[in-house]
């Protein structure tokens, strides 16, 4: 069992300079919660204070209702995963697995049989006598999360552990710690900055922005419904597309474009009437067919998809940039015109940035 | 054979050996090495006159290069199961034993002619006297059985890591 209470947590450097801002969170036993954010964003910071790698300088931290808040890191019974891999060079694979065991002072046998239980979860069972050197990248980082396994920690950290993998590793990779979450049941607490990795590993993202938590929620949850621009911006690929539009009449209008509101859109922008708000467009919300103009300026096949850059009524401002993702294999060349609907949208307040619900 | 369900310690102990080194007989080797450099850097006495200017002495550094030198690479040898080199720790183990009978025991039988300051007069007394010849045979007994031990760990070490070896293969 491992819940962990994030309350109120601030990190200021010496320097003054405040890496974390008021950081809460509820992760829940067996969890897996993904903090996700653009560099700089406080997210490996967050963990490292969850580790005890880094003082926490207001706020408290409990695990199972304990406060560990001033707890040094051994006594935390937490494992972390570094992006480096953090392996011993001069010992053997199974002898780095070991290694934190034997500093404990294990029975030897029981040692021996944690690292081969683990050694056979990661499929290094023929690798053990092995040194990392000789070893993939995605090996090695299997090696590290072995050395974690065998200590059956009550909370397992990752601190970008896929970023040192070329993309082929860290798709495999990605689905081993899926894999390995499902089969220990372990609370997890997983950094990076790849969105793709937080979506389909993640129970719940945690998505940070210059050292504030942006929004909390399931995969779904970020992606379906942003709670602001932000999030909007850094969850989906491509992008989000926005535009500046006026609500007037039962219309989303900006020089570009005039869409038709829905019944439910017109009673959630009723106290927008004659401002000025953001509408976000996911470049897959974009199809085919309507009335607004894209005048295509490239057109990027995907196989299933196309992706298709182009500008709204030909126009040259920074603001008639649109990408949409439309379905099936298009061919069209730079120059020719589509005409598009927007299936989904969301709005935007422009001064709070938040997302009108 | 599966290892998940070992529970034998025994069986265990030697499935560990497949991913440990056998460092006990590693470290008796380092301890052979450490024996033999007391033995050396005692056995020279300043005052004996010429006795020391002989081919024997020459050839005596020259084995302790040598066993230092094989006794090393035999340390890495039977860290890693490789049972040639427990042979070799064996003979090396002889060879200190051998030693005793040449270079100590014959300073301790032979005399030199050494001036008393007290006495005021030359007195024959032996090259090696009685406690430096003790201190030598020691270190050269202990350095012998630590490379005889180590070889004989060593080679039953390794013949149970090959006999193991060969039921899993035949498992498989």
């Amino acid at each position: 069992m491992a819940n962990i209470s994030l309350q109120h947590l601030d990190k200021i450097y010496d320097n003054k300079v405040q890496a974390v801002f008021d950081f809460n969170l509820e992760v829940k036993d067996g969890e897996f919660i993904v903090l996700v954010g653009p560099s700089g964003c406080g997210k490996s910071t967050t963990l490292r204070m969850v580790a005890g790698l880094e003082d926490i300088s207001a706020g408290r931290l409990l695990l199972d209702g304990k406060d560990i808040t001033t707890a040094p890191a051994k006594d935390r019974d937490m494992a972390m995963v570094f992006q480096n891999y953090a392996l011993y060079g001069h010992m053997t694979v199974y002898e780095n697995m070991a290694f934190s065991l034997t500093l404990r002072k294990e029975d030897p046998n029981v040692i021996h049989k944690k690292v081969l239980a683990a050694a056979e979860i990661l499929g290094l069972t023929d690798q053990l006598n092995k040194k990392p050197k000789q070893l993939s990248g995605g090996q090695r980082q299997r090696v590290a999360m072995g050395r974690a396994i065998v200590r059956n920690p009550k909370v397992f950290l990752f601190d970008e552990p896929l970023s040192n993998l070329d993309a082929k590793l860290r798709g495999a990779t990605r689905r081993e710690i899926l894999l390995l979450h499902k089969r220990m049941h372990a609370t997890m607490l997983y950094v990076t900055h790849d969105q793709t990795e937080a979506l389909t590993l993640a129970d719940r993202i945690v998505c940070m922005s210059m050292g504030r938590v942006q929004q909390v929620g399931t995969p779904l949850e970020l992606y379906d419904t942003p709670a602001n621009l932000f999030v909007a911006s850094f969850i989906g690929l491509p992008p989000m597309n926005f535009f500046n539009v006026n609500i007037a009449n039962g219309k989303a209008v900006n020089q570009y474009f005039s869409v038709a509101l829905t019944e439910k859109e017109r009673e959630l922008l009723a106290g927008y009437e004659g401002k000025e708000v953001t509408l976000g467009v996911r470049p897959e919300d974009v199809d085919e067919g309507g009335d607004i103009s894209v005048c295509v300026y490239s057109n990027e096949n995907l196989g299933m998809n196309t992706l298709v850059h182009g500008r709204l009524n030909n126009a040259h401002a920074a603001d008639a940039a649109i990408t949409c993702k439309l379905r099936g294999w298009c061919d069209y060349k730079a120059g020719d015109t589509v005409k598009v609907q927007f299936v989904k949208r969301h709005f935007f307040d422009r001064e709070t940035t938040n997302a009108i619900r | 054979m599966t290892f998940n369900n070992m529970e034998d310690p025994k069986q265990i102990r030697l499935d560990r050996m497949r991913y440990t080194k056998n460092i006990l007989s590693s470290r008796l080797v380092y301890l052979a090495i450490l024996f033999d450099v007391l033995y050396f850097v005692s056995v020279y006495e300043s005052d004996v006159g010429n006795w020391y200017y002989s081919a024997l002495i020459g050839i005596s550094i020259v084995y302790n290069l040598v066993f230092m030198l094989v006794s090393f690479l035999s340390s890495e040898g039977v860290k890693n199961y490789k049972m040639g080199y427990g042979w070799v720790l064996g003979a090396l183990g002889i060879g200190q034993i051998v030693r005793i009978f040449i270079l100590p025991m014959m300073a301790h039988t032979a005399l030199t002619k050494r001036s008393d300051p007290v006495l005021k007069k030359v007195l024959e007394v032996p090259v090696m006297e009685d406690g430096q010849f003790i201190f030598a045979v020691v270190c050269l007994v202990l350095s012998a059985l630590c490379c005889l031990a180590a070889g004989g760990i060593a080679l039953v070490r390794s013949r149970k890591l090959l006999a193991y070896h060969a039921a899993l293969a035949a498992v498989k």
